[in-house]
């Protein structure tokens, strides 16, 4: 009996001192959870929940319809878009980098200026291009098709593309009510676009094991909350606290949409520099298809194109590129508006060690050198690591139903 | 978490735009329809401010209604320009808001986003016989 009193003191006793050091080193007692002030788990639950509500491509009337969706699918995956039939968005959008192509810049026809986005979540974005020259899904699209040194096609060239192609025709007539018109060959690019712009508007990823944790942490479960990594945690606590990088990589997605100068090198080139968001909303401006155009679905003093009404080219935003979701991060290297860094690691040690030199802030810095400890880093990408959707990975298109009937009417 | 939100839009009053006020003030835009309601005040004017729909949040479009209330015998502005910034970051938003004549005193302000959690500034110019007034109100968004 005593020797039982005797175990039991001991087992209180070693839980007590367990308890204490794990209080000691920032986790509640008893549990593997940080003792998250009020303040970091406001800051925590501002990043969720996820999804988000459903969104859709703006001034896209397709977007959503299942039609347009599969005709989409098609011609994102068709190489006959581009001009030499080599290239689709498939090739530097790729199922097995995220929809990104893994790349530090990507390869067209030539090596490009930039990285490739990935596309996970791009419909609940503002913006499109790392200098957010695209207002909408669809005229995004058009961007990699027309462009030279990407697809190099026409829009006499796509329109060619779907009539000639019983399939596409069909569903071309399927999802717009009629054929490409042979006198017509900008409508046919645009609904091609418009077909893409509702296809990549359905890649919305899933949850995460960081909105796992934040739900829980949301309904008070301890428990729950505990499974996630007390490295993420610590990250996090990191992420939204001393190292703020939640001031741009704000709630669900991670980013408030807009554009930043993170005080890395922008040229493309020796003597030659991209101007980032200065020249993207001088290219937004002059498109004939933003959602200021003819060719959108949506009224110009719609709520839609609020964005491009208002958009304020300023001088500061010479160098600025956009600021990226984390969503899905850790599978999207390397990283930066031109790939220049290779790993999570190297982004993070950016941050850690940055050249002041190089920003243009006149005020309080906004970006300062974190000047993190080698642990401190990787837990921080240990928290990052966190914000990847697993099932996203393992990803495929749905197959498309029975093949359309009906051959095409007007080539 | 709406009620975080909106609790989040605390009005920070600046001793810099408390100047010695007319009666008139507290009641001016009493009636705006929003989730918070602040207010910019000089010794001339008051400017009523609700955000319009579901309060700020940090990456989203919004909109203000605005009421305009001269004090005292001040004349009714001809035009009224609406922009923010943050004072310790020294830049202002990448938007210009537009600003539509509502009747009567009353105005709506499109196209306003702020991209950062922090303290903005909402500046309030009132055009006036060929002078501007400038009024400013300080808020904190999470």
């Amino acid at each position: 009996m005593k020797r039982r009193v005797r175990r039991g003191l001991c087992r209180v006793l070693v839980a007590l001192l367990v308890g204490m050091q794990l209080d000691i080193s920032g986790a509640a007692p008893d549990s593997g959870l940080l003792d998250f002030t009020t303040a970091e788990r406001r800051s925590i639950l501002q990043h969720g929940p996820w999804p988000l509500r459903p969104a859709r491509d703006p001034g896209n009337a397709v977007a959503g319809r299942t039609d347009a969706i599969a005709l989409g699918q098609r011609l994102f995956f068709d190489p006959r878009l581009s001009a030499d039939g080599t290239l689709s968005c498939a090739s530097c959008h790729r199922l097995d980098a995220a929809f990104a192509d893994g790349q530090p810049r990507s390869i067209g026809r030539e090596v490009l200026d930039r990285n490739a986005p990935s596309l996970w979540n791009a419909v609940h974005e503002r913006w499109y291009g790392w200098d957010g020259a695209a207002d909408s899904l669809w005229s995004q699209s058009m961007r990699p098709i027309l462009d030279a040194r990407e697809m190099a096609a026409s829009a006499a060239h796509v329109r060619r593309a779907i009539a000639g192609d019983a399939e596409l025709a069909c569903r071309y007539r399927r999802a717009f009510g009629h054929p490409p018109a042979r006198d017509d060959d900008e409508t046919a690019l645009v609904h091609a676009a418009k077909a893409i712009g509702a296809f990549v508007g359905t890649l919305v990823s899933g949850r995460t094991p960081f909105d796992r944790f934040r739900d829980a942490l949301a309904r008070g479960d301890a428990r729950a909350a505990s499974v996630y990594p007390i490295e993420a945690q610590r990250g996090l606590r990191l992420f939204v606290g001393r190292s703020r990088c939640n001031l741009c990589h704000v709630g669900p997605m991670f980013s408030n949409g807009e554009f930043a100068d993170t005080g890395l090198p922008f040229f493309v080139r020796p003597g030659v520099v991209d101007p980032g968001r200065h020249g993207g909303i001088a290219a937004l401006q002059a498109s004939g298809y933003n959602l200021l155009s003819r060719w959108s679905d949506e009224a110009r003093d719609g709520a839609a194109a609020t964005k491009t009404r208002h958009v304020d080219p300023q001088h500061r935003n010479f160098g600025e590129f956009k600021v990226p979701s984390l969503r899905n991060v850790a599978d999207t290297a390397p990283y930066m508006h031109d790939g220049q860094l290779a790993t999570l690691d190297d982004v993070v040690r950016h941050y850690s060690e940055l050249n002041l030199d190089r920003l243009h802030a006149d005020g309080l810095q906004i970006l300062v050198p974190l000047k993190l400890s080698d642990p401190e880093r990787a837990d921080l990408v240990a928290f990052l690591r966190t914000l990847s959707d697993p099932t996203a990975r393992a990803w495929r298109p749905p197959a498309t139903a029975a093949p359309c009937r009906g051959a095409p009417r007007n080539r | 978490m709406k009620l975080a939100r909106a609790l989040a839009l605390a009005l920070a009053c600046s001793a810099a735009d408390a100047p010695a006020l007319a009666a008139a003030g507290p009641a001016c835009g009493a009636d705006l329809r929003g989730a918070t309601r602040g207010l910019a005040e000089s010794a001339r004017y008051a400017v009523a401010f609700a955000p319009q729909g579901k309060p700020i949040t940090v990456g989203r479009h919004f909109s203000l209604e605005l009421a305009v209330c001269p004090r005292a015998q001040a004349a009714m502005p001809s035009t009224i320009k609406v922009d923010a910034d943050m004072p310790l970051h020294q830049h202002g938003m990448n938007y210009r808001a537009t600003v539509k004549a509502l009747g009567a005193g009353r105005y709506r302000a499109d196209g306003l986003l702020f991209h950062m959690p922090g303290r903005w500034r909402f500046i309030f110019d009132l055009a006036v016989d060929g002078t501007t007034e400038r009024l400013t109100r300080e808020v904190d968004v999470e």
